[in-house]
Protein backbone atom coordinates (compact mmCIF):
# COMPACT_ATOMS: atom_id res chain seq x y z
CA UNK A 1 0.00 0.00 0.00
CA UNK A 2 2.95 2.61 0.74
CA UNK A 3 4.88 1.48 -2.04
CA UNK A 4 1.45 2.51 -4.69
CA UNK A 5 1.01 5.50 -2.75
CA UNK A 6 4.51 6.78 -3.21
CA UNK A 7 4.76 5.10 -6.89
CA UNK A 8 1.44 7.20 -7.13
CA UNK A 9 3.48 10.79 -5.59
CA UNK A 10 6.39 10.09 -7.36
CA UNK A 11 3.96 10.04 -11.11
CA UNK A 12 2.10 13.35 -9.76
CA UNK A 13 5.30 14.90 -9.28
CA UNK A 14 6.80 14.02 -12.73
CA UNK A 15 3.06 14.68 -14.68
CA UNK A 16 3.54 18.07 -12.83
CA UNK A 17 7.30 18.46 -14.34
CA UNK A 18 6.32 17.91 -17.69
CA UNK A 19 3.36 19.88 -17.53
CA UNK A 20 5.25 22.93 -15.69
CA UNK A 21 8.07 21.91 -18.60
CA UNK A 22 4.92 22.65 -21.23
CA UNK A 23 3.90 26.10 -19.49
CA UNK A 24 7.44 27.76 -18.80
CA UNK A 25 8.23 26.41 -22.66
CA UNK A 26 5.57 28.54 -24.16
CA UNK A 27 6.10 31.40 -22.09
CA UNK A 28 9.91 31.17 -23.39
CA UNK A 29 8.78 30.81 -26.91
CA UNK A 30 6.26 33.82 -26.88
CA UNK A 31 7.89 36.78 -25.12
CA UNK A 32 11.32 35.84 -27.31
CA UNK A 33 11.90 38.38 -29.32
CA UNK A 34 11.87 37.76 -32.52
CA UNK A 35 8.60 35.30 -31.58
CA UNK A 36 6.28 37.23 -34.35
CA UNK A 37 8.21 37.28 -37.02
CA UNK A 38 8.46 34.16 -39.50
CA UNK A 39 11.34 33.73 -41.78
CA UNK A 40 8.37 32.70 -44.86
CA UNK A 41 7.60 36.65 -44.86
CA UNK A 42 11.42 36.60 -46.44
CA UNK A 43 10.77 34.20 -49.50
CA UNK A 44 10.10 35.62 -52.79
CA UNK A 45 7.57 32.88 -53.80
CA UNK A 46 4.96 33.69 -51.55
CA UNK A 47 2.80 36.67 -52.97
CA UNK A 48 0.94 39.58 -51.13
CA UNK A 49 -1.80 37.71 -50.11
CA UNK A 50 0.42 35.47 -48.02
CA UNK A 51 2.16 37.07 -46.25
CA UNK A 52 -0.93 39.23 -45.18
CA UNK A 53 -1.88 35.79 -43.79
CA UNK A 54 1.04 35.21 -42.39
CA UNK A 55 1.35 38.31 -39.97
CA UNK A 56 -2.35 37.78 -39.55
CA UNK A 57 -1.68 34.15 -38.05
CA UNK A 58 1.31 35.56 -36.17
CA UNK A 59 -1.00 38.19 -34.90
CA UNK A 60 -3.97 35.72 -33.52
CA UNK A 61 -1.50 33.94 -32.35
CA UNK A 62 -0.19 36.77 -29.90
CA UNK A 63 -2.14 35.93 -26.27
CA UNK A 64 0.01 33.78 -23.88
CA UNK A 65 -3.18 32.07 -23.12
CA UNK A 66 -4.84 31.00 -26.66
CA UNK A 67 -1.18 29.83 -27.09
CA UNK A 68 -1.37 27.30 -24.22
CA UNK A 69 -4.45 26.54 -24.90
CA UNK A 70 -3.86 25.71 -28.34
CA UNK A 71 -0.95 23.93 -27.13
CA UNK A 72 -2.36 21.67 -24.84
CA UNK A 73 -5.29 20.98 -27.09
CA UNK A 74 -3.05 19.95 -29.81
CA UNK A 75 -0.90 17.64 -26.87
CA UNK A 76 -4.19 15.86 -25.95
CA UNK A 77 -5.95 15.51 -29.67
CA UNK A 78 -2.58 13.78 -30.48
CA UNK A 79 -1.56 16.22 -33.30
CA UNK A 80 1.18 17.68 -31.50
CA UNK A 81 0.23 20.79 -33.42
CA UNK A 82 0.68 22.08 -37.38
CA UNK A 83 4.55 22.00 -38.86
CA UNK A 84 4.67 26.15 -39.86
CA UNK A 85 7.41 24.63 -42.65
CA UNK A 86 5.61 21.54 -43.93
CA UNK A 87 1.71 22.44 -43.16
CA UNK A 88 1.52 18.62 -41.58
CA UNK A 89 0.74 17.36 -38.58
CA UNK A 90 3.75 17.86 -36.11
CA UNK A 91 2.95 13.94 -35.31
CA UNK A 92 3.08 12.67 -38.63
CA UNK A 93 7.34 13.99 -38.49
CA UNK A 94 7.81 12.85 -35.58
CA UNK A 95 6.41 9.06 -35.58
CA UNK A 96 8.59 7.67 -38.30
CA UNK A 97 11.73 9.47 -36.97
CA UNK A 98 10.92 7.84 -33.33
CA UNK A 99 11.93 4.53 -33.82
CA UNK A 100 15.47 5.87 -35.93
CA UNK A 101 16.48 8.01 -32.98
CA UNK A 102 15.55 5.21 -30.29
CA UNK A 103 17.24 2.72 -32.27
CA UNK A 104 20.16 5.22 -32.49
CA UNK A 105 20.43 5.87 -28.67
CA UNK A 106 19.52 2.41 -27.47
CA UNK A 107 22.61 0.95 -29.62
CA UNK A 108 25.01 3.52 -28.40
CA UNK A 109 23.82 3.15 -24.81
CA UNK A 110 24.47 -0.69 -24.79
CA UNK A 111 27.67 -0.17 -26.18
CA UNK A 112 28.79 2.59 -23.90
CA UNK A 113 27.90 1.06 -20.99
CA UNK A 114 29.69 -2.35 -21.59
CA UNK A 115 32.95 -0.91 -22.40
CA UNK A 116 32.68 1.95 -20.15
CA UNK A 117 32.32 -1.16 -17.32
CA UNK A 118 34.51 -3.55 -18.46
CA UNK A 119 37.48 -0.45 -19.04
CA UNK A 120 36.46 0.27 -15.83
CA UNK A 121 37.04 -2.56 -14.46
CA UNK A 122 40.30 -2.95 -15.96
CA UNK A 123 41.12 0.13 -14.38
CA UNK A 124 39.76 0.10 -10.88
CA UNK A 125 41.85 -3.44 -10.31
CA UNK A 126 45.15 -0.99 -10.37
CA UNK A 127 45.95 0.73 -7.39
CA UNK A 128 45.94 4.31 -8.62
CA UNK A 129 44.56 5.40 -11.20
CA UNK A 130 46.24 5.00 -14.22
CA UNK A 131 47.14 7.62 -17.28
CA UNK A 132 46.58 4.36 -19.91
CA UNK A 133 43.03 4.75 -19.22
CA UNK A 134 42.30 8.22 -17.58
CA UNK A 135 43.87 9.86 -21.13
CA UNK A 136 42.13 8.56 -23.52
CA UNK A 137 38.36 9.59 -21.63
CA UNK A 138 39.36 13.30 -20.85
CA UNK A 139 40.64 13.69 -24.53
CA UNK A 140 37.17 12.13 -25.85
CA UNK A 141 35.50 14.35 -23.23
CA UNK A 142 37.26 17.69 -24.30
CA UNK A 143 36.50 16.93 -27.79
CA UNK A 144 32.74 18.78 -28.80
CA UNK A 145 30.59 16.44 -30.37
CA UNK A 146 30.41 18.07 -33.40
CA UNK A 147 33.52 17.89 -33.97
CA UNK A 148 34.05 14.66 -33.00
CA UNK A 149 30.88 13.41 -35.78
CA UNK A 150 33.00 15.63 -38.69
CA UNK A 151 36.22 14.37 -37.99
CA UNK A 152 34.87 10.46 -38.24
CA UNK A 153 33.19 11.29 -41.21
CA UNK A 154 36.26 12.86 -43.02
CA UNK A 155 37.97 9.59 -41.49
CA UNK A 156 36.16 7.87 -43.78
CA UNK A 157 35.49 5.31 -40.67
CA UNK A 158 32.87 5.18 -37.81
CA UNK A 159 28.89 6.13 -38.12
CA UNK A 160 26.76 7.88 -35.50
CA UNK A 161 26.45 5.10 -33.50
CA UNK A 162 30.29 4.65 -32.97
CA UNK A 163 30.74 8.74 -31.89
CA UNK A 164 27.79 8.99 -29.43
CA UNK A 165 29.17 5.18 -28.02
CA UNK A 166 32.45 6.63 -27.19
CA UNK A 167 31.51 10.15 -26.11
CA UNK A 168 28.60 7.94 -23.61
CA UNK A 169 31.60 5.33 -22.72
CA UNK A 170 33.93 8.73 -21.82
CA UNK A 171 31.54 9.98 -19.17
CA UNK A 172 30.27 6.86 -17.92
CA UNK A 173 34.06 6.04 -17.51
CA UNK A 174 35.02 8.94 -15.38
CA UNK A 175 31.84 7.79 -12.96
CA UNK A 176 32.52 3.76 -13.19
CA UNK A 177 35.60 4.31 -12.63
CA UNK A 178 35.31 6.44 -9.43
CA UNK A 179 32.35 4.56 -7.74
CA UNK A 180 34.31 0.72 -8.71
CA UNK A 181 37.76 2.41 -6.74
CA UNK A 182 35.34 3.67 -3.82
CA UNK A 183 33.45 -0.26 -3.85
CA UNK A 184 37.07 -2.39 -3.95
CA UNK A 185 38.14 -0.52 -0.66
CA UNK A 186 35.32 -1.74 1.68
CA UNK A 187 36.61 -3.58 4.23
CA UNK A 188 34.41 -6.58 3.56
CA UNK A 189 35.65 -6.78 0.26
CA UNK A 190 39.49 -6.53 1.33
CA UNK A 191 38.86 -9.54 3.49
CA UNK A 192 36.70 -11.65 1.19
CA UNK A 193 39.39 -10.55 -1.43
CA UNK A 194 42.14 -11.71 1.36
CA UNK A 195 40.05 -15.58 1.36
CA UNK A 196 40.95 -15.70 -2.03
CA UNK A 197 37.41 -15.35 -3.71
CA UNK A 198 37.47 -14.85 -7.42
CA UNK A 199 36.93 -11.51 -8.76
CA UNK A 200 34.24 -12.51 -10.96
CA UNK A 201 32.03 -13.39 -8.18
CA UNK A 202 33.10 -10.49 -6.22
CA UNK A 203 31.94 -8.21 -8.79
CA UNK A 204 28.50 -10.32 -9.43
CA UNK A 205 27.43 -11.13 -6.09
CA UNK A 206 29.07 -7.97 -4.09
CA UNK A 207 30.18 -4.94 -6.02
CA UNK A 208 27.78 -4.83 -8.44
CA UNK A 209 24.38 -5.07 -5.88
CA UNK A 210 26.29 -2.40 -3.96
CA UNK A 211 26.63 0.16 -7.15
CA UNK A 212 23.49 -0.43 -8.24
CA UNK A 213 21.45 2.62 -6.99
CA UNK A 214 24.43 4.94 -8.45
CA UNK A 215 24.27 2.62 -11.51
CA UNK A 216 20.43 3.79 -12.14
CA UNK A 217 21.29 7.31 -11.42
CA UNK A 218 24.19 7.24 -14.13
CA UNK A 219 21.73 5.69 -16.25
CA UNK A 220 19.68 8.74 -16.44
CA UNK A 221 22.57 10.72 -16.91
CA UNK A 222 23.79 8.76 -20.24
CA UNK A 223 19.98 9.23 -21.97
CA UNK A 224 20.48 13.18 -20.95
CA UNK A 225 24.33 12.93 -22.13
CA UNK A 226 22.61 10.75 -25.41
CA UNK A 227 20.01 13.28 -25.85
CA UNK A 228 22.22 16.22 -26.25
CA UNK A 229 24.78 14.18 -28.44
CA UNK A 230 21.85 13.84 -30.59
CA UNK A 231 21.74 16.74 -32.91
CA UNK A 232 25.28 17.52 -33.82
CA UNK A 233 25.48 13.41 -34.52
CA UNK A 234 22.33 13.14 -36.55
CA UNK A 235 22.69 16.56 -38.46
CA UNK A 236 26.38 15.97 -39.59
CA UNK A 237 25.97 12.28 -40.71
CA UNK A 238 22.23 12.98 -41.86
CA UNK A 239 20.36 10.06 -39.91
CA UNK A 240 16.78 11.05 -40.08
CA UNK A 241 15.84 11.28 -36.77
CA UNK A 242 14.42 13.98 -34.11
CA UNK A 243 17.71 15.51 -33.88
CA UNK A 244 17.75 16.49 -37.46
CA UNK A 245 14.24 17.09 -37.33
CA UNK A 246 14.35 19.53 -34.34
CA UNK A 247 17.79 21.49 -36.09
CA UNK A 248 15.66 21.79 -39.55
CA UNK A 249 12.90 23.63 -37.14
CA UNK A 250 15.37 25.57 -35.64
CA UNK A 251 17.40 26.56 -39.15
CA UNK A 252 13.32 27.21 -40.23
CA UNK A 253 12.01 28.86 -37.36
CA UNK A 254 9.19 26.14 -37.30
CA UNK A 255 8.91 26.53 -33.77
CA UNK A 256 5.74 24.35 -33.14
CA UNK A 257 8.10 20.97 -34.15
CA UNK A 258 11.00 22.32 -32.18
CA UNK A 259 8.47 22.64 -28.89
CA UNK A 260 7.09 19.22 -29.62
CA UNK A 261 10.53 17.54 -30.10
CA UNK A 262 11.81 19.62 -26.77
CA UNK A 263 8.33 18.08 -25.12
CA UNK A 264 8.88 14.61 -26.13
CA UNK A 265 13.04 14.47 -25.09
CA UNK A 266 11.76 16.29 -21.02
CA UNK A 267 9.19 13.37 -21.01
CA UNK A 268 11.67 10.58 -22.09
CA UNK A 269 14.45 12.45 -19.27
CA UNK A 270 11.63 12.91 -16.56
CA UNK A 271 10.36 9.36 -16.94
CA UNK A 272 13.64 7.71 -17.09
CA UNK A 273 14.31 9.73 -13.73
CA UNK A 274 11.26 8.70 -12.07
CA UNK A 275 11.63 4.86 -13.54
CA UNK A 276 15.27 4.82 -12.10
CA UNK A 277 14.35 6.34 -8.78
CA UNK A 278 11.91 3.83 -8.46
CA UNK A 279 13.40 0.83 -9.67
CA UNK A 280 16.44 1.85 -6.89
CA UNK A 281 14.31 2.35 -4.28
CA UNK A 282 12.92 -1.18 -5.41
CA UNK A 283 16.35 -2.69 -4.98
CA UNK A 284 17.16 -1.04 -1.59
CA UNK A 285 13.68 -2.75 -0.27
CA UNK B 1 48.59 20.16 -7.41
CA UNK B 2 51.67 19.97 -9.52
CA UNK B 3 49.10 19.78 -12.70
CA UNK B 4 46.80 21.79 -11.63
CA UNK B 5 49.53 25.21 -10.98
CA UNK B 6 51.22 23.59 -14.55
CA UNK B 7 47.81 23.68 -16.52
CA UNK B 8 47.17 27.24 -14.80
CA UNK B 9 50.56 28.94 -16.28
CA UNK B 10 50.12 26.93 -19.51
CA UNK B 11 46.34 28.63 -20.12
CA UNK B 12 47.75 32.10 -18.72
CA UNK B 13 50.05 32.03 -21.74
CA UNK B 14 48.19 30.80 -24.32
CA UNK B 15 45.71 33.82 -22.95
CA UNK B 16 48.74 36.53 -23.11
CA UNK B 17 49.76 35.32 -26.53
CA UNK B 18 46.15 35.36 -27.67
CA UNK B 19 45.76 38.96 -26.66
CA UNK B 20 49.07 39.77 -28.71
CA UNK B 21 48.25 38.31 -31.47
CA UNK B 22 44.36 40.66 -31.63
CA UNK B 23 45.83 43.51 -30.02
CA UNK B 24 48.89 44.09 -32.62
CA UNK B 25 48.86 46.89 -35.00
CA UNK B 26 46.98 46.14 -38.16
CA UNK B 27 45.60 42.93 -36.87
CA UNK B 28 41.83 42.52 -37.46
CA UNK B 29 39.23 39.77 -37.15
CA UNK B 30 37.22 40.78 -40.12
CA UNK B 31 40.28 42.05 -42.21
CA UNK B 32 40.28 40.33 -45.61
CA UNK B 33 43.03 40.18 -47.78
CA UNK B 34 41.37 39.14 -51.35
CA UNK B 35 44.36 38.06 -53.01
CA UNK B 36 44.74 35.40 -51.13
CA UNK B 37 41.76 33.79 -49.89
CA UNK B 38 42.68 30.23 -48.20
CA UNK B 39 46.12 30.83 -48.20
CA UNK B 40 49.21 29.02 -46.40
CA UNK B 41 51.75 30.57 -43.52
CA UNK B 42 53.23 32.90 -44.59
CA UNK B 43 55.39 36.18 -43.41
CA UNK B 44 51.77 38.00 -43.06
CA UNK B 45 49.25 35.81 -42.02
CA UNK B 46 51.62 33.34 -39.68
CA UNK B 47 48.48 30.73 -39.64
CA UNK B 48 47.39 31.14 -43.52
CA UNK B 49 43.70 32.59 -44.23
CA UNK B 50 40.35 31.53 -44.25
CA UNK B 51 38.10 31.15 -47.58
CA UNK B 52 37.31 35.06 -47.62
CA UNK B 53 40.88 36.05 -46.95
CA UNK B 54 40.65 36.53 -43.37
CA UNK B 55 43.77 35.82 -41.08
CA UNK B 56 43.04 32.65 -39.35
CA UNK B 57 45.40 33.37 -36.53
CA UNK B 58 43.73 36.50 -35.25
CA UNK B 59 40.62 34.53 -35.86
CA UNK B 60 41.62 31.80 -33.93
CA UNK B 61 42.90 34.05 -31.01
CA UNK B 62 39.77 36.21 -31.01
CA UNK B 63 37.63 33.31 -30.69
CA UNK B 64 39.42 31.83 -28.19
CA UNK B 65 39.66 35.11 -25.79
CA UNK B 66 35.76 35.48 -26.86
CA UNK B 67 34.68 31.93 -25.57
CA UNK B 68 36.99 32.21 -22.72
CA UNK B 69 35.52 35.53 -21.46
CA UNK B 70 32.08 34.47 -22.27
CA UNK B 71 31.84 30.89 -21.09
CA UNK B 72 34.01 32.55 -17.13
CA UNK B 73 30.97 35.34 -17.37
CA UNK B 74 28.28 33.01 -18.02
CA UNK B 75 30.25 30.31 -14.96
CA UNK B 76 30.06 33.39 -12.53
CA UNK B 77 26.27 33.86 -13.20
CA UNK B 78 25.41 30.40 -13.32
CA UNK B 79 27.18 30.10 -9.65
CA UNK B 80 25.65 33.00 -8.21
CA UNK B 81 22.37 31.72 -9.24
CA UNK B 82 23.21 28.21 -8.12
CA UNK B 83 24.50 29.68 -5.00
CA UNK B 84 21.67 32.22 -4.49
CA UNK B 85 18.75 29.26 -5.34
CA UNK B 86 20.44 27.14 -3.64
CA UNK B 87 20.87 28.46 -0.23
CA UNK B 88 17.81 30.28 0.12
CA UNK B 89 15.97 27.29 -0.46
CA UNK B 90 17.86 25.43 2.14
CA UNK B 91 17.21 27.92 4.76
CA UNK B 92 13.77 28.34 3.66
CA UNK B 93 10.63 26.62 5.46
CA UNK B 94 10.52 23.24 3.98
CA UNK B 95 7.73 24.00 1.22
CA UNK B 96 9.53 26.85 -0.15
CA UNK B 97 12.80 24.71 -0.08
CA UNK B 98 11.03 21.45 -2.11
CA UNK B 99 9.15 24.45 -4.46
CA UNK B 100 12.88 25.69 -4.86
CA UNK B 101 14.29 21.70 -6.15
CA UNK B 102 10.95 21.47 -8.11
CA UNK B 103 11.54 24.37 -10.33
CA UNK B 104 15.71 23.06 -10.56
CA UNK B 105 13.64 20.05 -11.81
CA UNK B 106 11.98 21.13 -14.37
CA UNK B 107 15.29 22.61 -15.95
CA UNK B 108 17.21 19.82 -15.43
CA UNK B 109 14.24 17.81 -17.45
CA UNK B 110 14.99 20.20 -20.43
CA UNK B 111 17.64 18.43 -22.73
CA UNK B 112 19.90 22.25 -22.67
CA UNK B 113 20.92 21.72 -26.49
CA UNK B 114 17.05 21.86 -27.17
CA UNK B 115 16.36 24.52 -25.15
CA UNK B 116 19.29 26.52 -26.74
CA UNK B 117 18.24 25.77 -30.40
CA UNK B 118 14.56 26.76 -29.45
CA UNK B 119 15.78 29.90 -27.85
CA UNK B 120 18.33 31.13 -30.46
CA UNK B 121 15.80 30.04 -33.38
CA UNK B 122 13.26 32.52 -31.53
CA UNK B 123 15.66 35.56 -31.97
CA UNK B 124 14.78 38.15 -34.22
CA UNK B 125 16.30 37.87 -37.78
CA UNK B 126 18.19 40.69 -37.92
CA UNK B 127 19.88 40.06 -34.74
CA UNK B 128 23.44 41.25 -34.56
CA UNK B 129 26.92 39.35 -33.92
CA UNK B 130 27.81 40.63 -30.61
CA UNK B 131 24.09 40.41 -29.46
CA UNK B 132 23.90 36.74 -30.94
CA UNK B 133 27.00 36.37 -28.87
CA UNK B 134 26.06 37.92 -25.44
CA UNK B 135 22.48 35.56 -25.47
CA UNK B 136 24.39 32.51 -26.28
CA UNK B 137 26.13 33.06 -23.22
CA UNK B 138 23.18 34.03 -21.31
CA UNK B 139 21.26 30.90 -22.41
CA UNK B 140 24.06 28.90 -21.23
CA UNK B 141 23.98 31.00 -17.83
CA UNK B 142 20.08 30.37 -17.36
CA UNK B 143 20.29 26.36 -18.17
CA UNK B 144 23.55 25.59 -16.22
CA UNK B 145 22.70 26.61 -12.68
CA UNK B 146 20.17 24.05 -11.66
CA UNK B 147 22.55 20.93 -11.48
CA UNK B 148 24.71 22.95 -9.51
CA UNK B 149 21.88 24.50 -7.25
CA UNK B 150 20.52 20.75 -6.40
CA UNK B 151 24.51 20.47 -5.24
CA UNK B 152 25.02 23.23 -3.14
CA UNK B 153 21.14 23.01 -1.78
CA UNK B 154 22.81 19.37 -0.45
CA UNK B 155 25.84 21.32 0.91
CA UNK B 156 23.54 24.13 2.85
CA UNK B 157 21.14 21.76 4.21
CA UNK B 158 24.29 19.68 6.17
CA UNK B 159 25.51 23.36 7.08
CA UNK B 160 21.85 23.82 8.65
CA UNK B 161 22.08 20.86 10.38
CA UNK B 162 25.63 21.61 11.63
CA UNK B 163 25.96 21.83 15.26
CA UNK B 164 27.73 25.20 14.86
CA UNK B 165 25.14 26.58 13.00
CA UNK B 166 22.10 25.40 15.69
CA UNK B 167 24.70 27.65 18.30
CA UNK B 168 24.94 30.19 16.22
CA UNK B 169 20.84 30.14 15.55
CA UNK B 170 20.33 29.45 19.32
CA UNK B 171 22.19 32.52 20.27
CA UNK B 172 20.53 34.97 17.72
CA UNK B 173 22.01 35.55 14.90
CA UNK B 174 20.29 36.86 12.70
CA UNK B 175 19.50 35.68 8.74
CA UNK B 176 22.66 38.16 7.51
CA UNK B 177 24.71 37.23 9.68
CA UNK B 178 24.39 33.69 9.22
CA UNK B 179 25.18 34.20 5.68
CA UNK B 180 28.10 35.96 6.85
CA UNK B 181 29.37 32.65 7.76
CA UNK B 182 27.56 29.93 5.28
CA UNK B 183 28.65 31.42 1.83
CA UNK B 184 32.92 31.15 2.88
CA UNK B 185 31.68 27.70 3.85
CA UNK B 186 30.02 26.81 0.57
CA UNK B 187 33.05 28.30 -1.47
CA UNK B 188 34.60 24.28 -1.49
CA UNK B 189 31.70 23.11 -3.20
CA UNK B 190 30.93 26.40 -5.70
CA UNK B 191 34.40 26.99 -6.94
CA UNK B 192 34.72 23.06 -8.38
CA UNK B 193 31.06 24.36 -9.98
CA UNK B 194 32.26 27.72 -11.19
CA UNK B 195 35.73 26.08 -12.88
CA UNK B 196 33.74 22.70 -14.33
CA UNK B 197 30.93 25.30 -16.11
CA UNK B 198 33.63 26.88 -18.12
CA UNK B 199 34.82 24.01 -20.65
CA UNK B 200 30.99 22.57 -20.51
CA UNK B 201 29.98 26.17 -21.80
CA UNK B 202 32.72 26.31 -24.08
CA UNK B 203 32.05 23.36 -25.58
CA UNK B 204 28.77 24.21 -25.84
CA UNK B 205 29.40 26.87 -27.45
CA UNK B 206 31.39 25.23 -30.54
CA UNK B 207 28.29 22.94 -30.09
CA UNK B 208 25.77 25.18 -31.02
CA UNK B 209 28.35 27.25 -33.34
CA UNK B 210 29.01 23.91 -35.73
CA UNK B 211 25.09 23.87 -36.00
CA UNK B 212 24.79 27.31 -37.46
CA UNK B 213 23.01 28.14 -34.15
CA UNK B 214 25.96 30.05 -32.50
CA UNK B 215 27.28 33.27 -32.46
CA UNK B 216 26.99 35.42 -35.64
CA UNK B 217 29.81 36.27 -38.73
CA UNK B 218 31.87 37.98 -38.88
CA UNK B 219 32.83 37.58 -35.06
CA UNK B 220 34.94 34.72 -34.81
CA UNK B 221 34.05 31.65 -32.46
CA UNK B 222 35.26 28.18 -32.28
CA UNK B 223 31.59 26.98 -33.54
CA UNK B 224 31.77 28.53 -36.88
CA UNK B 225 35.09 27.76 -37.25
CA UNK B 226 34.93 24.17 -36.88
CA UNK B 227 32.64 24.48 -39.95
CA UNK B 228 35.36 24.73 -42.00
CA UNK B 229 35.85 21.44 -41.84
CA UNK B 230 32.75 20.05 -43.32
CA UNK B 231 34.64 21.27 -46.37
CA UNK B 232 36.17 18.54 -47.87
CA UNK B 233 38.14 20.71 -50.90
CA UNK B 234 39.65 22.73 -48.28
CA UNK B 235 41.32 20.37 -45.93
CA UNK B 236 43.45 19.21 -48.91
CA UNK B 237 44.34 22.87 -49.53
CA UNK B 238 45.71 23.48 -46.59
CA UNK B 239 46.47 21.57 -43.20
CA UNK B 240 46.01 24.84 -41.06
CA UNK B 241 41.94 24.33 -40.92
CA UNK B 242 42.53 21.84 -38.14
CA UNK B 243 44.42 24.52 -36.07
CA UNK B 244 41.27 25.70 -34.39
CA UNK B 245 40.31 21.97 -33.57
CA UNK B 246 43.09 21.53 -32.02
CA UNK B 247 43.72 24.36 -30.13
CA UNK B 248 40.19 23.76 -28.95
CA UNK B 249 41.22 20.51 -27.82
CA UNK B 250 44.35 21.75 -26.09
CA UNK B 251 42.44 24.69 -24.08
CA UNK B 252 40.02 22.07 -22.77
CA UNK B 253 41.89 19.53 -21.69
CA UNK B 254 43.93 22.57 -19.70
CA UNK B 255 40.59 23.60 -18.17
CA UNK B 256 39.13 20.44 -17.31
CA UNK B 257 42.79 19.88 -15.65
CA UNK B 258 42.47 22.87 -13.46
CA UNK B 259 38.66 21.61 -12.55
CA UNK B 260 39.76 17.98 -12.14
CA UNK B 261 42.63 19.23 -9.27
CA UNK B 262 40.27 21.36 -6.97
Amino acid sequence: MNSAVSLLKRLARTVLIVFLVVVGSTVLIRFAPGYLSDAREMDARYGDAARAELSAEAARSVSLRQMLSMEMSAWTNGSLGLSRQYDVPVLELVLPRLAVTGGLMLRAIVFAWSLALCASLLSSAGRNPSLLWQAPAALLLGVPTAAMATICLLAGSGGPVLVMTLLLAARDFKFLDRLLRMAWLDPHLLQARAQGLTTFRLVRAHILPSITPQLLALATLSIVTALSALVPVEVIFSVPGLGQLAWNAAMNRDLPVLLAVTMIMAIAVTFSGMASDRFGEWQRA
Amino acid sequence: MRGRLLASWLLLGLVLIAVAVVAAPGSSYSNQDREQPLAGASMHHLAGTDTLGRDRLVRVAAAFLLSLAGAIAAAAVTTAAAAGVGTLSAFSPATLGRLGMLVCDVFLALPWLFMLMMVRSALPLTTSPAHSAAITFLVLAALGWPACARAVYRGALDLRNSEWMLQARAGGLRGKQIARHVLPNLVPLLMPQFLICIPAFIIAEANLGALGLGIGEPLPSWGGMLLELDNSSMLLQTSWVYLPIALLILILLLLEAIAVEV
